[in-house]
């Protein structure tokens, strides 16, 4: 593939227009103007939208940061929420998660986005309306999601919780009436190649897209509750191929494509290697959408895709640094200018924490490293050491690049605006330095095994968890810091605001159209061997080494898009395929069985009330969490579990044997207030489940739901609600014969209890008959089957008596 | 390091220039591809105690000769635990296992809480030292003590039950006694004797532990 066949250099673009257009003026291609056969066309650049998209973002990182303050404060003083069920840590968790990734990230995208693509394109964005119904639309869907996660409507998948209805908005809004109109405005652009910024939107607005409808195909029961197509294994493979990939793909590559436009705007120098942006490119967008399984080691998963999830993400240390570097590298020569600048000052850093993040993924990834790291603090600073950080930072120095510009004024308070950086650098370092040392220290404990008798070192969760309790106090300091910041800067754009002009002054530009066909020829470089004895391959090959290829694909937009498409879609069916085909990947275990109708129920609760945000489900084969918590999960285990709730936090005990582990009436005094029967304890007392009633009629919809997906129900299907209130009934006895409160059979805890004594107590089951018959031999399965028999063969586990 | 002229592009006034990937950068992603590919065949070749199953299982087996190699397969009858209680090394091993599985509902120091008291000196489901240990392997009360067969090591039943028993007689404050008085542990009767009693209480466990709590009428957690 090498581009043209004449060896005449012929200049790249040949319509660099007028006067007014004197940013544009590249020196490069100032001195080989040509004349074309197309007419000038005269536009202006939609800043409104810009402006409105940069107010949402300065508004919802104040909430999302607040937010976050919020579930820090609640940590440590788990009495402050008084009970009340939609402040729980719980359900704001997912609302922190998700307004500072799609409010506040997002908007700020967006900005980036509608402000940077129209001066790469010399076009206005295709179709103003569009961008508006995009920007109110995205503005619904957040205040949906911040109205339904507090109510504990959430579908429980890692910032995938919003339900299926605003869902379905997101899939509409974003593909097509922000997609549409990128698309559209890049087919109508003035400039013939497509600038590296625009390289990785373009791959962040389609696998965007493929993730979110994939990961969130579900079977709906009502207007509020769906369960995921996927179960256990599949649908956990499925949610961090998403989430892996969702930081991927909504919080690197449109942040590096914000970084190619803004940082060489603001440092006013050329990018460092146009070769380094193609490389890094392709390779960042093809390795990402395999390392998904790194969040799954030592779990259920099968080994190999973990093991090719570690891999790929080692594959992705140097493409991730390939960005740093050329954000780094641009600045030499004016670091002079950064002393000077906040605005420098905050990309810098917010590319120096890009760059330590992304060395920490892949460390973060090899087996041995996440088995101390999983489900501790320490994925809790990497991450917001990439959030508050690299995405903080970056947006926080284009908005204040940007604030001048838009509302055509001087920026209110530079003094401000540096004062913000300081307050806001030593935030983050507050944040993330103690939550590493918490993350690290409660590892250690957690593993931790007496080397004299074999016996874990510390055997009380509580222990562990009040240990880094003091740390947690650091992090709230760190974030009041941080939402400081964000207030300052609030406060900056506000009062410059106030001093915009009357109107704004929107200048016109020309620029000629494009021509249907290129008219030019792509230089053909000559090889540096031309004269050297090699092979022919040889030369060929050094002249591709060269990159001028990749020229032509700049020039169209729509093979851009299918290709980088292609990328992401081969990547991901090469783990896609397998882990939903090969059965003995899921081995059937026999006496695993559906749950009853009231499990569901409590199910349901589990979800909603987000217990999967500090509980695991999901046992290690390791004997420090086999001590601790029992026999380690078997992907067999999880075959009826839409959606998974494996977890990734254990800010308390792992609950995946938690069935029969506890009495009832237990349960029922832990939901009361879990410090009267574990002083200490940092879970929020759950008092609306004891007086609050099972929704009985919604059951029905729900095991005919989890029926089509295949769960095997006879008398469930024609009597859910009666089998539930049986079970009920039977549950309420066994806490009054355990010296517990009478009449509680239609209390909402009753079918969460009834589901915490199921879960993980299928394995030991003793078979019945029936059983043989619902699982013909089959002798793959037989033998895998077999093979877990064999590995439950351990000493902690005999047959239930 | 000096650059390479400027590309002949420009974007909007951003230049870029016609530098080399660096060679650090280009060898260390060369490296790591190598390495993966590398690693990946060698994984996949597998072998013998490579799997993290396989290793589990090792070192499941490690852990095990490292805790029980010295008293080798403990049985839960009433010499063995009386010999345990008076070993303090092997009750600190009782007592790890207490912390993990045993104090949410009988408290940190058996003081008792959802569970029964442990410290005082009269028991429900209890009569004898040895059916500490049944009570934990098979559980009373309909659950209300769970069985912890399942999930404990034989020998680890035995070494809690031990520890569980030295705790009787602190009279901590805690639950308020409940259950029957019943003889101290080491009441000199021979086993001959205490061959009754051990037969009733295991074959109606069930429907004596109904009746205590009938008797009784007030909340009862089971368990000792």
């Amino acid at each position: 593939m090498i581009g043209g066949r004449d060896k005449a250099f012929s200049s790249s673009e040949a319509f660099m227009s007028t006067e007014l257009d004197a940013s544009s003026a590249g020196a490069a291609s100032s001195s080989q103007l040509q004349v074309e056969n197309t007419e000038v066309e005269k536009f202006s650049y939609d800043d409104q939208i810009v402006r409105m998209f940069v107010a949402a973002t300065i508004v919802w990182g104040l909430v999302a940061t607040v937010v976050g303050l919020l579930v820090a404060v609640i940590l440590v003083v788990p009495w402050l929420t008084g009970g009340l069920p939609w402040i729980s840590f719980g359900r704001l968790r997912p609302l922190h998660t998700n307004a500072a990734i799609f409010a506040f990230a997002g908007n700020a995208i967006f900005a980036a986005i509608y402000y940077s693509t129209q001066r790469l394109c010399k076009a206005r964005m295709w179709s103003d309306r569009l961008s508006k119904i995009h920007f109110w639309g995205w503005q619904a869907i957040i205040v949906a999601a911040a109205v339904t996660l507090p109510l504990g409507i959430s579908q429980s998948k890692e910032y995938a919780e919003l339900e299926w209805p605003i869902d379905l908005a997101i899939a509409v809004i974003w593909l097509f009436v922000f997609g549409g109109n990128v698309l559209m405005t890049l087919i109508h652009r003035r400039e013939r190649h497509l600038y590296v910024a625009i390289w990785f939107y373009i791959a962040t607005i389609v696998t965007v897209a493929l993730l979110h409808v994939f990961n969130n195909l579900v079977v709906p029961t009502s207007l509020f509750h769906s369960y995921s197509v996927y179960a256990g294994v599949q649908d956990a493979f499925m949610q961090w191929w998403y989430g892996h990939n969702a930081v991927a793909f909504f919080l690197t590559t449109p942040f590096l494509g914000l970084m190619y436009y803004f940082l060489p705007k603001a440092a006013e120098r050329p990018v460092f290697s146009y070769k380094l942006s193609i490389i890094h490119f392709w390779s960042l967008v093809f390795i990402y959408i395999w390392a998904g399984p790194h969040h799954l080691h030592y779990t259920a998963l099968p080994e190999w895709a973990t093991t090719l999830g570690m891999l790929f993400s080692l594959m992705l240390w140097m493409p991730s640094w390939g960005g740093m570097i050329n954000g780094l590298l641009t600045l030499r020569g004016v670091w002079h200018k950064v002393a000077a600048d906040p605005i420098l000052k905050f990309f810098v850093v917010g590319v120096t924490f890009y760059g330590m993040a992304t060395f920490e993924g892949p460390m973060l990834s090899i087996k041995s490293v996440n088995a101390l790291s999983h489900y501790t603090d320490w994925t809790i600073a990497h991450v917001h050491s990439g959030a508050l950080g690299w995405n903080g930072f970056m947006t926080f120095g284009m908005l204040y690049w940007l604030l001048p510009r838009l509302f055509q004024t001087k920026l209110w308070s530079d003094r401000l605006m540096s004062l913000h950086f300081w307050t806001g650098t030593l935030g983050i370092l507050l944040y993330i330095i103690p939550i590493y040392a918490a993350g690290i220290m409660q590892g250690l404990m957690w593993r931790a095994i007496d080397p004299e008798t074999g016996q874990l070192m510390y055997p009380d969760f509580i222990e562990t968890t009040q240990s880094i309790v003091p740390l947690w106090w650091l992090r709230v300091l760190g974030g009041v810091l941080y939402v400081g910041g964000v207030v300052m800067m609030g406060l900056n754009a506000f009062m410059t605001w106030l001093s915009r002009p009357a109107t704004y002054d929107e200048p016109v530009y020309s620029a000629p159209a494009l021509s249907k066909h290129y008219p030019h020829q792509d230089p053909v470089p000559v090889s540096d061997l031309a004269n050297a004895p090699v092979l022919e391959f040889g030369k060929k090959l050094d002249v591709w080494s060269k990159m001028n290829w990749h020229r032509s694909w700049e020039r169209l937009p729509v093979k851009f898009t299918v290709l980088t498409t292609v990328a992401v879609v081969i990547a991901s069916l090469f783990e896609i395929i397998p882990t939903f085909l090969i059965r003995s990947n899921v081995p059937t275990i026999a006496t695993v069985k559906p749950y009853t109708p009231l499990e569901l129920a409590g199910r349901h609760l589990y979800v909603a009330e987000g217990c999967y945000n500090c509980h695991s489900q999901q046992i290690r084969p390791m004997i420090a969490e086999t001590k601790r918590y029992g026999e380690y999960s078997k992907p067999g285990e999880f075959i009826y579990d839409h959606p998974f709730q494996w977890g990734s936090r254990r800010i308390g005990p792992d609950l995946a044997r938690e069935g029969g582990k506890q009495s009832s009436f237990w349960h029922w005094t832990h939901f009361e207030n879990p410090s009267l029967v574990s002083e200490g304890s940092v879970m929020p007392p759950y008092g609306h489940l004891l007086t609050q009633d099972i929704k009985y009629g919604a059951i029905q919809a729900m095991v005919n739901a989890a029926h089509q997906l295949g769960a095997p129900y006879e008398e469930e299907l024609q009597d859910a609600e009666g089998m539930a209130r049986k079970q009920a009934e039977q549950i309420a006895a066994e806490i009054v014969a355990q010296g517990g409160p009478a009449n509680v059979q239609d209390r909402q805890a009753i079918a969460l209890i009834a589901y915490m004594q199921r879960v993980g107590v299928d394995l030991f089951a003793s078979e019945t008959p029936e059983t043989d018959e619902e699982n013909p031999p089959a002798s793959e399965e037989e033998a895998s089957a077999d093979s877990v028999a064999q590995h439950s063969t351990s000493p902690t586990l005999a047959s239930k008596p | 390091m000096s650059d390479n002229s400027l590309t002949d592009h420009a974007y909007d006034g951003i230049q870029e220039f016609d530098n080399p990937l660096p060679g650090w950068w280009k060898w260390m992603f060369v490296g790591s591809i190598v390495f993966s590919v590398l690693y990946a065949m060698v994984f996949s070749m597998g072998a013998p105690g490579r799997s993290m199953v396989d290793q589990y299982d090792a070192a499941l087996a490690a852990n095990t000769r490292l805790q029980f190699k010295e008293i080798g397969d403990l049985s839960a009858d009433r010499a063995t635990i009386l010999a345990y209680m008076q070993k303090d090394e092997w009750l600190k091993v009782g007592q790890v296992v207490f912390k993990t599985n045993c104090i949410s509902c009988h408290g940190r120091e058996g003081e008792g809480n959802v569970g029964p008291n442990l410290t005082d000196d009269v028991y429900k489901n209890v009569r004898d030292v040895e059916g500490i240990a049944r009570v934990i392997a098979q559980g009373a009360n309909k659950g209300a003590m769970p069985a912890w067969a399942n999930r404990l090591h034989p020998n680890e039943v035995v070494l809690v039950a031990a520890y569980v028993a030295t705790m009787r007689g602190q009279n901590l404050p805690g639950r308020a006694p409940e259950g029957n008085p019943i003889p101290p542990w080491d009441d000199g009767s021979p086993e001959s004797q205490n061959v009754p009693t051990d037969g009733a209480a295991a074959d109606d466990a069930g429907t004596t532990e109904e009746t205590e709590t009938t008797e009784d009428g007030e909340t009862e957690g089971g368990g000792a």
